[in-house]
């Protein structure tokens, strides 16, 4: 025991000498674009090759190469860090000591560390993906319009099922109303649907979970078979729904990245991310900024929303197997998205017939409680709602695994009537 | 000609540490060659490790304070494991015990730290975690001693049960569930009042201990003493050896065994308490996995309280260490730790075999008895 606590006491004095050697060394980091130095923190392995880390990393190389910048020496990983307060700080106090001068965080669940370490590290410029929290100097977060994507990618899903004349669309979804972030994709791909074929119906499956590729593939020939769906789209990690509509002959659409080698028979199309146009945007702002502080004026606002127009999200190249005008129509809609002219969540709608000519008209917006979310003729939903609050699905859409009971919840106008009340928020 | 194992008494200390050290240093060239053949230059990588990045490091005294956060658990875990290891009851379970203690803390802490004072919520949090770890750890102990079940497999299912529950609360957003942030549209669990923080003691200029460093130690010169100098450790030490001379010594060997994985898995409670206490948030993966480390450390450490705090110092060594490292080169993860830490291990216990056991050339002619 003596042995062991002088040995102990060795080791203490020994760190701290380190420690107070360490304090002297000065800090001889230079400043300017040779130097500098990008911190992201990863959920799963920056050795990933598909998938969410896998799409981000992607996306920080890809824009540090488009800037000069050397990913082998200027870029700085802290992977495979859950969504643990102190796990996360302690991957950002290493970054910082590796000097680095902008820190992407990748998870939602980062976002109280993030908050604490831009007020701990004021130099140093931080910047969270899928949250909502933020400061007015080095602190902003940044996610993109999916819901645009999806709406693309909903015209192609609904043309093909009026040349199949199949009206059942199944969706295999990582969460239903619990997160805005799938509810919105939903909703968008269902009225990119609608907007061609109106009669048609979504059915959507939930798994409550971002990834399980076992019941991913589960749950697509669960709607196939039970629900009859001519078509599966997806919002989870693996191409598992799309492999699933191969092999049932139906057709599908795809999420993240193009799913057409998974399916080549199958796949129309996929809402997909161009993570580095963010990432570029991003560190261009922050080489530019005189100190830390001035990144979010620099940005243009705390959260980063970008869409269509920035090219932020796409759909991926449409595939052979896509119905006839598909290319006309998309083309159509993008145009008006990109040119601010018309935004899905509104009060106007398009109609958009088998020879791809698209027509506005004004319809209110209708959740598939009946109630009614922006009248005819009104503006789009807040971007706070898309981001922040949208619990609801629009009419046309059923939650078949929803826990809350009634599978059919058109017939059912008066189970819930709070959803209205979330465009004013 | 061949080969036979000879069983070897008395192996000298001198010899034993070399070969421990010698099982270390040779996992390290292991991992040096893994790190060759990816293209990585073992000798700055391991530099990097080693000093856990701090050379050179402007926040070097974070770094070092993250290292003790990261060793304070995972200190008294191992010490808690090795209390019911000494019995030889498998207490695989250390990870829903410490998940259960979290729960209770974080209960305490957002229900509690409001109107509390400091300490008081502090010393509540701390009683709570111990207890609801224990308790849980009860089950599976007196499952043991009332139906002779298995106790690796049922702390082992526990476990399970712990996290999925605390995945539960992570996810349901209902009015009951306080647990969740209401602020947030998209669950996620509250931060607990400022007032509800492990205090820490400032030692220089920028270097703050926090008052767990301290409580670790104590659980360790505390579990020490029990073992070595009272009769509550002397009869875990008889239990482990023999259950039949314990009962034929006239211990009562079901109660023993229920006060000691109670004390067992309340310590584990603690360590929960602490992770909790500073963080002022809970996760799901509070736990950092020291459920499992701690089983290593505690063979590592072959139980010695003493040898514990060391085993674990390293371990924590390697695991900040490859982070830091594996931050500033590309092809390496930061998972190459537990590779590393996997191959100490074997070849820890591949030198435990040789402390007690030889291999000797057969002679011909002679007697193969080994």
């Amino acid at each position: 025991m003596k042995k062991f606590l002088a040995l102990f006491l060795a080791l203490i004095l020994a760190s701290v000498s380190l420690l107070s050697f360490a304090g002297c060394q000065p800090n001889e980091e230079g400043e300017g674009e040779s130097n500098f130095k990008v911190g992201a923190i990863y959920i799963n392995s920056k050795n990933d090759t598909a998938g969410y880390t896998f799409a981000h990393h992607n996306g920080i190389t890809t824009a540090m190469k488009q800037l000069g910048l050397n990913p082998d020496t200027q870029l700085f990983i802290v992977d495979e860090v859950p969504e643990d307060k102190e796990q996360v700080l302690a991957a950002i106090d290493t970054l910082v000591g590796n000097g680095v001068n902008i820190i992407f965080g990748i998870s939602f669940g980062y976002i109280d560390a993030m908050e604490e370490a831009a007020g701990k590290y004021p130099d140093v410029i931080f910047s969270h993906a899928t949250g909502y929290k933020s400061n007015e100097t080095n602190f902003n977060n940044y996610f993109g319009r999916a819901y645009q994507a999806r709406y693309l990618a909903g015209i192609a899903a609904g043309l093909k099922s009026l040349e199949t004349g199949n009206n059942n669309v199944g969706y295999v979804a990582a969460y239903a109303t619990e997160y805005a972030e799938t509810a919105s994709g939903i909703n968008g791909f269902a009225l990119g649907v609608q907007a061609v074929n109106p009669d048609a119906v979504l059915y959507v499956k939930s798994l409550s979970a971002w990834a399980d590729e076992v019941n991913e593939k589960a749950y697509a020939n669960e709607l196939i078979a039970s629900f009859n769906c001519g078509i599966i789209s997806q919002h989870c990690d693996s191409a598992q729904p799309q492999i699933a509509a191969e092999a049932a002959n139906v057709f599908g659409c795809g999420y993240n990245s193009d799913m057409t080698a998974d399916a080549p028979k199958a796949h129309l199309t996929a809402a997909i991310w161009h993570w580095d146009v963010y990432y570029k945007t991003a560190m261009q702002a922050a080489m530019d900024c005189e100190k830390a502080a001035d990144f979010v004026t620099k940005m243009g606002g705390q959260a980063y929303y970008g869409g269509l127009k920035e090219e932020f999200v796409d759909v991926s190249p449409l595939n052979s197997t896509c119905a006839a005008n598909t290319d006309k129509a998309i083309a159509a809609v993008r145009e008006l998205i990109v040119s601010g002219e018309w935004d899905v969540f509104s009060g106007v709608k398009l109609s958009i017939s088998a020879d791809g000519t698209v027509t506005k008209s004004d319809a209110a917006l209708v959740d598939n409680k009946g109630n009614e979310i922006v009248a005819a003729g009104g503006a789009s939903v807040a971007d706070g709602v898309i981001t922040g609050t949208m619990n609801y699905f629009v009419k046309g859409i059923t939650w078949v695994n929803d826990p809350n009971g009634s599978t059919t919840p058109d017939t059912d106008p008066d189970t819930s009537a709070d959803a209205s009340e979330e465009v004013s928020e | 000609m061949g080969f036979h194992i000879v069983k070897r008494d008395n192996c000298p200390l001198w010899q034993k540490c070399c070969l421990y050290i010698g099982a270390v240093l040779l996992a390290v060239v292991i991992g040096g060659i893994v790190l060759l053949s990816i293209g990585v230059n073992p000798i700055k990588y391991y530099t990097r490790m080693f000093t856990m990045g701090m050379i050179g490091n402007r926040i070097a005294h974070v770094t070092f304070m993250n290292y003790l956060k990261k060793l304070v658990p995972l200190v008294i875990t191992s010490i808690a494991l090795s209390l019911a290891f000494k019995m030889r009851f498998w207490n695989i379970g250390g990870e829903g015990q410490f998940i259960m203690g979290a729960i209770a803390s974080g209960f305490v802490a957002l229900k509690w730290g409001n109107v509390l004072p400091m300490w008081l919520s502090l010393i509540i949090m701390c009683v709570a975690a111990m207890l609801a770890a224990g308790l849980y750890g009860l089950i599976a102990a007196w499952f043991k001693v009332r139906f002779s079940t298995n106790e690796t497999l049922m702390t082992l299912m526990l476990n399970y049960i712990a996290l999925h529950f605390l995945m539960f609360l992570s996810e349901r957003k209902e009015d009951w569930n306080f647990f969740l942030d209401e602020t947030s549209a998209r669950p996620k669990f509250a931060s607990f009042s400022q007032f509800v923080k492990m205090p820490t003691i400032k030692i220089g200029a920028k270097f703050e201990l926090n008052i767990c460093v301290i409580i670790a130690v104590l659980v360790g010169v505390l579990v020490f003493l029990y073992l070595k100098y009272t009769k509550q450790g002397y009869e875990i030490s008889v239990i482990g050896d023999s259950v039949g001379t314990a009962s034929y010594a006239g211990m009562n060997v079901k109660r023993i065994i229920l006060r000691t994985v109670f004390l067992s898995a309340a310590l584990i409670g603690l360590a929960a308490a602490c992770r909790v206490g500073t963080a002022g948030i809970l996760s799901t993966s509070i736990t950092e996995d020291v459920g499992w480390t701690g089983i290593i450390v505690a063979w590592l450490a072959k139980l010695n309280t003493g040898i514990i705090f060391l085993a674990s110092a390293l371990i924590c060594v390697l695991q900040q260490g490859s982070e830091v490292a594996a931050s500033s080169f590309s092809q390496v993860s930061s998972s190459f730790a537990n590779m590393l830490q996997g191959l100490i291990l074997f070849l820890v216990l591949a030198a435990d075999f040789f402390t007690r056991f030889r291999i000797a050339r057969a002679k011909k002619g002679e007697k193969n008895n080994g």
